[in-house]
């Protein structure tokens, strides 16, 4: 049978396709789309988020057998290197990213989020983006969020922190996120 | 100018000196174009930089980068000694000579000077003798380790002079060919060019540049920097946004087969017997591997499948006969109970290794006692990439792909698995999905080689799926402080004494990752008392000992050590003697930091950041009800840090609103990153701080993935804020420095909020 994904059409071999095997693994394992990351298996933390048919799913426990005619989208096809998703841009723009690992996933929860909702709240943001990171990206993530909202809605991305070298008066760098 | 000259006006330029492997020369370590691997049409200058056709810098990178943005700092270096923009610099990896080893973090792990005997001027002799004896060891060893928060503060001059060795070579070369002096000589986005009208880039140079002598190399001064001190973005920003960084457990080879472990469910188990039958029926599964131990991992059970999936299968139909360790089971609650007999017996007898002493403990009486017993658990790592490594091994040769902070030990495990010569192992070292400590350990690649020894040529990854992370991590050792204070009749500390217990972890670490040299390890351990020992409050008399116990629970390098409790006890505690001397918590600090000024100024910045009552002019918004500050002051890895959180309670839970932090981490490289890692410092301690933990019940770890060991969410997140002072200090440590503070700043707020002082991590539940 054939699963739609990344906006085109895959041959899946019937044993694959209509069984429990979760959709993190055709994509990391059978087909080396790597960017979609295991961390738990158990749909706890977010890292495996893909879209299926324009909504977030966690893949790690999504069988594959649930896919049916949905269109799948991962974080390779978010955007393109010439065109990045607005939120892509926000991200090197608030330099949000650390160890990275949690970042795909946290990317594709907050597009889902942007498509129905535009112009989130903080406490939109709080509920949809429950995916897990270890570094402590939150604060970035937020605002990347905001600053790619503003993007989409054909505003001005808010500048980024003011990075300014340390004074010796200690007025220092002042980050606030 | 010669070398020393350099040197030394560098570092008076810096109007600081701090000692340690900066005053030894940085030359030792330039190594020889020989160092790199030919190829790629570029030239070598030295053991670190390659110039290619293109007019770009190959820098071979010996630091892991797991987040804390080290790809982009030493770019950085490089970049601003040769003045080319960093989109210039690539890197490559490096290999296996003395010159990558960390001296810093060896140094900073060997020698455990006070911080009081560091600063400027005040260093005894002796001090600087063992730093000088303790970096030619460290030199000599070699190890290229990334940790300890080290890597910018032993690269500093290393790679500084590489870049403008390289430099003085390229331009002596144009010299030569141009017949123009070279102080005429202006570069300019790696172009060089004279008055005259001469121009040319670096690469024009790069043919002769290598039969060039350098002549005297200088370092760029302080006030011709154009790059560092600047927010550079990160070279691995964008592929960490598309999904094309490729972590370890991304490894893809032609016709790769995936593996998953599992370990007996009790720790130090093994596995004995074994009925493959059931798992080798499932579809997809291709063998079964028996694993002995290796670099301290418990004997195990590996499955290797088509997919990770497919493995997961056939690992969930093993019927396997668990065999107890012949130590016994261990639990968490008795080693609890212990720690704090043996911290309480100690703080008694006078029992424990001495890490500091000062004025004398013993005669100074006061009217009354305080005591106080303060407790930590056991901590996982939960890096959010699960352990895993990938290996083929076909016509004695290996190659490995790991995301490793300590390449060379884990190729040596390889070499030492495969029964082949190091020479015969290639490793590469990927994107880290976070650290943390966690890969300091070795095990998972003799395992994933021993899986591929059995595979017939073909490449197999290995992953531990996160429940084995959980339940087979060496985690952050649980410890216990009795803390007292001799108070006089005003309630202010006369004397302290600090008695600790808790398992080291060094020589556990050596014992399972160094072998050869573990012995050497096996000496009081610094980390079961750093920030303790080495706390900067003036108290006349003090006594900080530690008694290291051996709990039988495997104990690793946890992000910030020691200090992620200690800092927490030091700190909670010093709060409560500014309680007991009806003094305000800021106030006190700084009438015990009077000699150690760079203490006062960070925390001074923090307090008056955080609108903190007295150091702020009056008029300030106020606090919003229900909400209390607290504040906390530690230094690790040579960087002060202050935080003040502003907390409030919601029905039985936490909610921790803001965090300022003010940090002196000297010469600041990239403040941006920085502040990344000050803001993630900040939320890693917070998971510890309220939730944290591992119990272990009857030999089991009851935590298993993230449902039942929760990690701070967005939601819970604080405001975080960033104050860095400036400094011409050399850089010192960032990654984990601001995880510390965060514990006892929090508890500090609490004790506002609620009148109740709480001595036990997490803090949560409320008593």
């Amino acid at each position: 049978m054939e699963i739609l994904l990344n906006g085109q059409g895959r041959d899946v071999p019937q044993d694959i396709a209509g069984s429990d095997m979760p959709l993190l693994w055709w994509l990391r394992d059978l087909l080396g789309l790597t960017g979609t990351k295991y961390g738990c298996g158990i749909g706890a933390c977010g890292a495996c988020t893909v879209h299926l048919g324009g909504q977030a799913v966690r893949s790690c426990v999504t069988p594959m057998s649930a896919i049916g005619s949905r269109a799948v989208l991962t974080i390779e096809a978010l955007g393109t290197l010439a065109s990045p998703h607005p939120l892509q841009k926000a991200w090197v723009l608030h330099q949000v990213s650390q160890c990275g690992y949690c970042q795909s996933g946290m990317l594709m929860a907050a597009a889902a989020l942007l498509k129905r909702n535009p112009k989130p709240s903080d406490a939109d943001i709080d509920v949809a983006i429950s995916n897990l990171c270890r570094c402590g990206t939150y604060p970035r993530v937020r605002r990347a969020i905001h600053t790619a909202s503003a993007m989409l809605r054909g505003l001005a991305p808010t500048p980024p922190a003011d990075n300014r070298r340390p004074t010796a008066s200690g007025e220092g760098v002042i980050v606030r996120t | 100018m010669k070398r020393r000259v350099w040197l030394l006006s560098g570092l008076a330029a810096g109007g600081a000196m701090l000692v340690g492997w900066s005053v030894l020369p940085a030359r030792d370590r330039l190594g020889s174009a020989t160092s790199l691997p030919p190829g790629g049409g570029a030239v070598a200058l030295n053991g670190w930089l390659k110039v290619d056709l293109d007019g770009h810098v190959l820098l071979a990178m010996n630091r892991s980068e797991m987040g804390q943005g080290v790809h982009t700092a030493l770019a950085m270096l490089v970049a601003e000694e040769l003045d080319v923009p960093l989109a210039m610099v690539r890197l490559i990896p490096a290999g296996y000579e003395a010159i990558y080893g960390n001296v810093a973090a060896f140094v900073a792990g060997m020698v455990t000077p006070h911080p009081r005997d560091l600063e400027i001027g005040k260093a005894s002799l002796s001090v600087e003798i063992s730093q000088h004896l303790a970096t030619k060891l460290a030199r000599e060893l070699g190890i290229n380790m990334t940790g300890g928060s080290s890597s910018v503060a032993d690269a500093w001059n290393v790679l500084r002079l590489a870049a403008a060795t390289a430099r003085s070579q390229l331009l002596n070369a144009a010299s030569l060919e141009w017949r123009l002096p070279v102080s005429e000589f202006a570069v300019v986005n790696g172009v060089i060019t004279h008055p005259s009208g001469q121009r040319a880039p670096y690469q024009s140079f790069a043919a002769r540049a290598p039969l060039t002598p350098p002549g005297t190399v200088t370092l760029k001064p302080r006030s011709e920097w154009t790059l560092i001190g600047t927010s550079a973005p990160r070279i691995d920003a964008t592929v960490k946004a598309n999904g094309r960084a490729i972590f370890g457990i991304d490894e893809r080879q032609t016709n790769q087969l995936f593996a998953v472990i599992r370990h007996a469910p009790v720790l130090g188990g093994a596995p004995g017997r074994v009925d493959t039958d059931a798992a080798l029926r499932q579809p997809g599964v291709v063998r079964v591997v028996r694993l002995g131990p290796y670099a301290g991992s418990q004997p195990a059970i590996a499955v290797v499948g088509i997919s990770l999936w497919h493995a997961q299968r056939g690992a969930d139909a093993l019927k396997v006969d668990w065999l107890d360790p012949p130590r016994g089971r261990v639990d968490s609650a008795t080693i609890m109970r212990t720690l704090e007999t043996t911290a309480l017996e100690a703080a008694q007898s006078g029992a424990g290794t001495v890490f500091y002493r000062r004025g004398d403990v013993d005669a100074a009486a006061g009217d009354r006692r305080l005591l106080a017993i303060y407790r930590a658990p056991y901590l996982a790592h939960a890096a959010m990439e699960p352990v895993n490594a990938t290996a083929r091994v076909a016509n004695g040769l290996v190659q490995v792909w790991a995301p490793t902070q300590v390449p060379g030990l884990a190729r040596a495990l390889a070499a030492k698995v495969a029964g082949v010569n190091e020479s015969a192992v290639d490793l590469t070292v990927s994107y880290l999905g976070g650290g943390f400590g966690r890969r300091l350990e070795t095990a998972v690649v003799g395992q994933a080689v021993r899986i591929a020894m059995d595979c017939g040529g073909v490449p197999v990854q290995l992953v531990w799926p996160r429940e084995q992370d959980f339940g087979h991590d060496v985690y952050r050792p649980a410890a216990v402080a009795v803390m007292q204070a001799e108070l006089d009749n005003q309630g202010r500390a006369v004397a302290v004494r600090v008695t600790s217990a808790g398992d080291a972890i060094t020589p556990r670490w050596a014992e399972r990752n160094l072998p050869a040299l573990s012995s050497r390890f096996e000496r009081p351990d610094k980390t079961t008392s750093e920030g303790l020992s080495d706390s900067p409050y003036g108290f006349a008399h003090q006594r900080i000992a530690h008694v290291a116990t051996h709990s039988g629970v495997p104990v690793g390098y946890w992000r910030s050590v020691g200090h992620s409790h200690n800092a927490f006890f030091n700190e909670c505690f010093v709060d409560e003697l500014a309680t007991e001397a009806g003094d305000d918590p800021v106030a006190f600090r700084l009438g015990l930091l009077a000699d150690m000024p760079r203490h006062a100024a960070v925390l001074r910045l923090a307090a008056e950041r955080a609108g903190w009552p007295g150091f702020v002019p009056a008029g300030q918004p106020k606090l919003a009800a229900g909400r209390a500050l607290g504040v906390a002051l530690h230094e690790s890895f040579g960087s002060i840090v202050a935080q003040v959180a502003e907390v409030s309670l919601r029905a039985k839970s936490v909610l921790v609103h803001r965090v300022v932090v003010a940090a002196d981490v000297g010469t600041v490289v990239n403040p941006d990153i920085v502040a990344q890692q000050l803001e993630g410092g900040v939320i890693f301690g917070l998971t510890a701080a309220l939730f944290g933990r591992i119990d272990i019940v009857d030999g089991v770890v009851r935590q298993t993935n993230f449902h039942n060991h929760p990690l701070l969410s967005l939601a819970q997140s604080p405001v975080v804020e960033t104050h860095l002072i400036a400094s011409e200090r050399p850089p010192a440590g960032v990654g984990e420095i601001a995880t510390p503070p965060i514990a006892p700043a929090v508890a500090n707020a609490l004790f506002v909020l609620t009148g109740r002082r709480s001595r036990d991590l997490p803090l949560l539940p409320l008593a």
